[in-house]
């Protein structure tokens, strides 16, 4: 690792203030994401800013919504009562990701800011338009078994690790930011950004912005709500596909609906047009798989995630049985 | 064998002699060890497959913070033993490790290309990322696939016809193809990678000009002594080595490796010792790996099961600059009836890092192929897996023509089909349901064979009647001291809390490297010697004594038991060991052994055997599988330690799961360089993914692989559980998946 | 899966960020350098005149942590770079807790940290300033081994033991935050540790052992 200067504020303000002034400087939370990237020399920040001491852990009710600090652990959210009670699909989506030790490190600000699992953008060796802008993707014509399927561009085709942010698309959680120009809310579906032609600006916070918060609206999807996750090990891997998938069903009829796909875009991947598809429409199997076909329209692979074009819908079916309590 | 107490100690689930030590976490590995005014070393890679280095700039990393020395080809301290010709004239056979440092070539991306060495490990690790490299690339062959054509025979088997890995035909050549029922499949595997917890490491120390010390991870103490001392042109006796805890090698610790003499090269040119870990992703380009593979299986039958002719060939990947090999075929050779087998062995160099052997190394591999075909054959034939492998069973080694040793192969194979429930295997693949997974049921054979070599072990005893055992072997995680103090015990007649089992040191009398299931055989057979012969001398003090009861007694007249020595038919009549000591006067009495094996090996054909069944779900939407439930049965001869070798069993089946389901490395072949090198993109088994595993041993003595009645467990522990999880997913979903490892992808 | 391309690739030769000991250079000027000569002359004047500015830098880049480890207390000056793993392993001669991955992928460094269960390779010292932190060398009481060890002795636990003290940490967690309830249950929650000689149904046996007797942990 560079060495770094480190410093520890216990006001946001202050947390705020210096990332906005330093060009170099960056926030620090759990540090399991930024650390691994800075052993490995994808980035390099000259000061990072431990956010820990800022009152931002606290997971509440607040004006209809659950509210989670920011520095709330993934760990600590997965169990916490609320959670479990109001939106058990975040609850589980949490848990389905990385280890129990990691859970009890990886704050929520940090997982949604977590960076790109792609290979290439690990090592520094090889190009990457993610990592050095206009080096190239290496992905495209490489080992793209792992990448999108969704949304993504010439210039990248990388996919957003998050398990939490799925749940979170699929649940119209909002993002509450502070920053150098005052609060702002972002819809978290808003809150990633597709490669485009700028790969390296992932998200649509600005310079010096600070996650404070993020709501879960209250709804009606905590009987019937399921993350399925498959991966090449039964746990402790990145997801190849996930699915949130939210149902509210009245005798047998699907009322409302969310959907959302993790493993497939470079940010979690909220499935609007599939959501409309159920709403209406009786609990079936053939339901779900209708759905999932509308899902995918658009979707195109690449040579090694071919796979993802069948294992997308069938996780998708899959999902949605286990919501509806068929499978 | 009449002396030889089976009852003891040897065969009961003793706790493991360093069991403390590792669950305080007081056990130091090679990396912990501590020494005044020691440096830190950090390997820096070439980031091309093939080439020269054009420059390398260095003037960043010398100039940071703690950095001591930035070492390279152009300023490292020569290495005297370095074969000084331009390399490689011709490919070396494996042993003759890559020349750290030695000229400009590049051979294999991350290939180290430079040593930084710093006071405190973050300023190496940080400075290490500063020096950068300039190069002249040339086109690298890296594709595996692409290549098969440019396999070639091994140059061991070129310069002698009789050598092993040359062609074998049995019967007539390629006799499958002109039979009417016979199946033709090809099977691919990944390069594997060993990947043991502990990442490899060694502190090196130049304690005089020409005297060096080295706390090295190896599987071969012996071996790593003889190769520093001819590389740094010093008396054997100069080079020490300590591997007392080893963190795990499963292979990649036999064999020395670049960043070891790299190491030593630092603390030469500094002066000082040098500590140096590799990071993970090092640990798939600078110690070996299990190479990729493509192998081609026809096998041909007569409709009531009886396999009429078996072709096996394979291709494995090496070096450009070594020459690996591996017995992957050895099993078509001997395992079943058939008159006719042709084998063809080739290897691919490609410009890629030397493979070394990984856990049931080319037999692994060999099996999966095989056991997959068997499978394939048995479901052409509509007869039962287990049926088709009973009825092509040998009495016999029919590639030696000799008889085996003992088999009891058959015993294990009905053993595990009774515990697994084989009976619910469905014949019509695709049948079996538990909820919305599919279940199916498979078998794999493994065998190994059963080595021993040369071993000696130095036997101490002590007046207070304790013994210390000594010898240059390795633990890296079988249990081999622990196995040891039973044989001692056993052999000697002392109770194995009063025996310590001293190894992992150049400085103990001579083992062969930890490798090939043969470590218990070898050592443990001098064990025994060196309590034999022990327990002589204390006879001969016993009898030479006047005033004893045992004057002119015979040593087969003797009993050796609980430290003491007695008259057989008049038991009043004992001495402590002790107090055959005191007696005499004797501070100490001490005797070295050494044990090899004998003519038996001409005579007999001697393997170990496994069968291992595995039970297996799969999602049929989500292509997961899951083992659910695993039973692995050996035929090894006599166990030493139920507990720890029921563990060993257990570790290979994990692996074998692992192999079958989860691991693969792969490259990027437009860089030559690997994409998944870490323990997030490559997937070794997690608890998750490990059901119970129930293991059988058929636990009956072989008296002519050992005195002990043992044979080797750590290889079979593998071989043959990829194939029995491929076949329970064939089972299972009427898909057969030739090219490991079974993921997802596959199965949708 | 073969993707070769005709000509081999070639590489970047400069990238566009900057090199980092210009960033440091950078950094250095904006950490009132000359404060720092003004407090320690020896020091900088020395490093001066060897021209290693870095070096400068180096010295004042020490940032002050107080830690209680096993019950001892520690206060240390550290380069806020350094891992709670590496002050372990490198600084305190605390070996016990191992270095399986250095990327939070292994479990091999797991510790409590004010008793949860954590990766100390993917967590700065500094950040855990003021914490309680146990490792494998803290868990037993005296010569008294933890019930945990004893099981994992018993129950033959490891192979090799290089995992098996973060086997050891998580499992001790895994009762204690109540995630041992059946053997699904504890895989799941011990799927953080890997243990690569492959004994995890016998780790799992230990668990279950130490949950059963009720013991506390
Ligand atoms: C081996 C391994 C396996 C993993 N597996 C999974 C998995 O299966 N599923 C999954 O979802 N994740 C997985 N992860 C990722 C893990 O969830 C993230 O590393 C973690 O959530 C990041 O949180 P953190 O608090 O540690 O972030 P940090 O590493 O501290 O920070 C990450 C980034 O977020 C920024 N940041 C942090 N907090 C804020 C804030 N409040 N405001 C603005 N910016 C902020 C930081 O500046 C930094 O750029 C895995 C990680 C590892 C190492
Ligand atoms: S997919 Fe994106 S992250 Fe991966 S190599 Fe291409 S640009 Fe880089
Ligand atoms: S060393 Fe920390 S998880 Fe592997
Ligand atoms: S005991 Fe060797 S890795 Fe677990």
């Amino acid at each position: 690792m560079n060495q770094f200067q480190y410093v520890r504020p216990t006001k946001n303000k202050a947390a705020i203030d210096t990332v906005t002034k330093d060009p170099n400087a960056t926030f620090i939370a759990g540090g399991t994401n930024l650390l691994d990237l800075m052993k490995r020399g994808v980035v390099m920040p000259e000061k990072l800013v431990d956010i820990n001491k800022l009152p931002l852990r606290k997971i509440e009710k607040e004006s209809g919504a659950v509210r989670i600090g920011a520095l709330a652990l993934n760990g600590v959210v997965a169990e916490d009562k609320l959670v479990l009670e109001k939106h058990p699909l975040l609850a589980q989506a949490l848990d389905a990701g990385a280890s129990a030790q990691l859970r009890n490190m990886a704050t929520v600000g940090g997982n949604m800011m977590q960076r790109t699992r792609c290979p290439y953008f690990y090592d520094t060796a090889l190009p990457c338009n993610k990592r050095e802008p206009g080096t190239g993707c290496s992905a495209i014509e490489g080992y793209n078994r792992m990448h999108a399927i969704f949304g993504f561009s010439d210039k990248c085709i990388a996919t957003h690790p998050s398990d939490m942010g799925v749940a979170l698309a699929a649940l119209d959680a909002t993002v509450l930011v502070s920053g150098p120009k005052g609060d702002r809310k972002i819809p978290f579906v808003d809150f990633h950004r597709l490669p485009g032609d700028t790969p390296q600006i992932e998200t649509n916070l600005q310079k010096g912005e600070l996650i404070v918060a993020v709501d879960v609206p209250e709804n009606n999807f905590a009987k019937h709500a399921h993350y399925l996750k498959v991966r090449d090990r039964a746990s402790y891997a990145f997801a190849l596909v996930s699915v949130a998938a939210a149902l509210d069903i009245e005798n047998n009829t699907i009322k409302d609906a969310r959907l959302a796909m993790g493993g497939v875009a470079h940010k979690p991947w909220r499935l609007t047009e599939a959501e409309k598809a159920l709403v209406g429409k009786p609990v079936s199997e053939h339901t779900f798989r209708q759905a999932a076909e509308v899902a995918m329209r658009g979707a195109r692979a690449f040579e090694h995630n071919q796979y993802k074009l069948k294992l997308a819908p069938n996780s998708i079916v899959q999902a949605l049985k286990t919501a509806a309590g068929l499978a | 064998m009449k002396d030889y107490f089976f009852q003891d100690t040897i065969g009961k689930p003793m706790d493991r002699v360093d069991g403390r030590v590792k669950v305080t976490g007081a056990a130091k590995y090679s990396a912990e060890i501590e020494l005044p005014n020691m440096a830190h070393g950090v390997l820096v890679g070439s980031t091309i497959a093939k080439g020269r280095i054009k420059n390398i700039d260095t003037k960043a990393a010398e100039r940071a913070p703690g950095v001591l020395a930035v070492l390279h080809y152009q300023n490292a301290p020569k290495v005297p033993g370095y074969v000084q010709a331009a390399h490689p004239t011709e490919p070396k056979p494996i042993g003759q490790p890559h020349r750290v440092f030695y000229d400009d070539k590049v051979y294999f991306n991350d290939q180290p290309i430079a040593l930084v060495l710093a006071d405190t490990l973050e300023r190496a690790h940080y400075a290490a990322k500063l020096v950068k490299a300039s190069y002249e690339e040339e086109k690298h062959t890296t594709n595996f696939a692409k290549n098969t054509d440019k396999a070639i025979l091994p140059t061991a088997a070129k310069r002698n016809p009789r050598h092993g890995l040359n062609d074998y035909v049995r019967g007539k050549e390629d006799a499958y193809k002109n039979e009417p029922l016979k199946i033709e499949s090809e099977y691919v595997i990944p390069s594997e990678m060993h990947n043991p917890m502990e990442l490899q490491a060694i502190v090196a120390h130049w304690e005089a000009d020409d005297k060096l010390t080295v706390y090295d991870k190896t599987q071969a103490v012996i071996g790593t002594q003889n190769a520093f001392a001819r590389e740094w042109k010093i008396p054997v006796e100069n080079v020490k080595v300590i591997a007392t805890y080893v963190g795990g090698a499963f292979g990649n610790g036999l064999h020395t490796w670049p960043h070891e003499t790299a190491a030593i090269i630092g603390a030469k040119k500094l002066g000082r010792p040098v500590k140096l870990m590799l990071t993970r992703e090092q640990m798939f380009t600078m110690v070996g790996y299990r190479p990729h593979a493509w192998q081609k299986v026809g096998m041909s039958a007569t409709p009531d099961g009886k396999i009429t002719a078996i072709t096996h060939e394979a291709i494995g990947q090496t070096s450009s600059y070594e020459e690996f090999t591996e017995s992957t075929l050895q099993q078509t050779r001997m395992m079943y009836t058939s008159p006719n087998v042709t084998t063809r062995y080739r290897i691919l160099p490609l410009d890629i890092s030397t493979p070394i052997w990984m856990r049931g190394p080319g037999e692994a591999t060999g099996a999966f192929a095989l056991e997959s075909a068997l499978d394939e054959m048995a479901h052409v034939l509509k007869i039962d897996p287990l049926e088709f492998r009973l009825k092509n069973y040998t009495e016999r080694d029919p590639e030696k023509n000799l008889p085996w040793s003992t088999k009891f192969l058959k015993e294990a194979m009905l053993m595990g089909a009774e515990k697994i429930g084989w009976s619910n295997r469905p014949m019509q693949p695709g049948t079996l349901r538990d909820g919305e997974w599919q279940v199916g049921y498979g078998m794999g054979v493994g065998t190994f064979g059963a080595h021993r070599g040369r071993a000696t072990v130095k036997a101490t005893l002590y007046p207070d009647g304790k013994v210390v055992m000594q010898c240059a072997t390795t633990d890296i995680g079988p249990g081999t001291g622990t196995a040891m103090v039973q044989i001692a015990a056993d052999n000697l007649g002392v109770a194995p809390e009063q025996i310590t089992f001293e190894l992992g040191s150049s400085l103990f009398p001579p083992s062969p490297s930890q490798g090939g299931s043969a470590t218990v055989a070898s050592v443990g057979s001098a064990v025994r010697a060196a309590s034999i012969a022990l327990k002589q001398k204390l006879a001969s003090m016993a009898t030479g004594n006047a005033d004893s009861g045992f004057r002119g007694a015979k040593f087969e007249d003797l009993t050796f038991q609980n430290g003491q020595v007695s008259l057989n038919n008049s038991p009043g009549t004992k001495l402590t060991y002790s107090d055959i000591l005191k007696q005499q006067g004797l501070p100490e009495l001490e005797v070295t052994e050494e044990s090899k094996p004998g003519e038996e090996r001409q005579k007999y054909s001697l393997y170990s055997y496994s069968v291992h069944f595995a039970e297996v779900k799969v999602h049929p939407l989500t292509g997961q599988a899951r083992v659910t439930k695993m039973v692995s049965c050996a035929d090894a001869g006599k166990i030493v330690n139920m507990k720890t070798a029921g563990n060993q069993m257990i570790g290979g089946a994990v692996g074998g799961i692992g192999m079958a389901l989860t691991e693969g490395a792969v490259m990027d072949v437009r860089f030559g360089r690997y994409v998944t090198k870490d323990f997030a993109e490559y997937h070794v088994p997690v608890h998750a993914d490990t059901p119970p595993v129930d293991v059988i041993f058929v636990d009956k003595p072989d008296f002519i692989s050992t005195p002990m009645g043992t044979k080797g467990i750590g290889e079979i522990a593998t071989i043959g559980v990829a194939p029995a999880i491929a076949n329970a997913i064939f089972n299972a979903t009427g898909k057969r998946v030739r090219e490991l490892p079974i993921t997802p992808d596959k199965l949708i | 899966m073969a993707f070769e391309k005709d000509c081999p690739h070639a590489l970047p030769e400069s990238s566009d960020h900057k090199p980092p000991h210009e960033a440091r250079r950078m950094f250095l000027k904006q950490s009132s350098i000359l404060t720092a000569f003004a407090l320690t002359p020896g020091v900088a004047v020395k490093a001066a005149d060897l021209k290693f500015e870095e070096k400068v830098a180096a010295a004042f880049e020490q940032v002050k942590v107080t830690l209680e480890i096993n019950g001892k207390k520690h206060k240390l000056s550290l380069e806020p770079r350094t891992t709670l793993l590496d002050l372990l392993r490198e600084r305190l001669q605390l070996t016990g807790t191992k270095k399986g991955c250095d990327y939070g992928q292994c479990g091999a460094c797991t510790v409590h940290v004010d008793g949860q269960r954590v990766n100390s390779c993917l967590t700065l010292a500094v950040m855990q300033d003021g914490k309680k932190v146990t490792t494998i060398e803290g868990l037993a009481d005296g010569d008294n081994l933890h019930p945990m060890q004893e099981a994992f002795i018993k129950h033959d636990g490891f192979q090799c033991g290089y995992c098996t003290p973060g086997q050891i940490m998580s499992a001790v967690a895994c009762i204690r935050e109540g995630h041992a309830d059946s053997d699904e249950e504890i895989r799941e929650y011990m799927s953080g540790n890997i243990c690569r000689c492959g004994a995890y149904p016998n780790i799992v046996n230990a668990i279950k052992e130490v949950k059963n007797g009720g013991l506390k942990v």
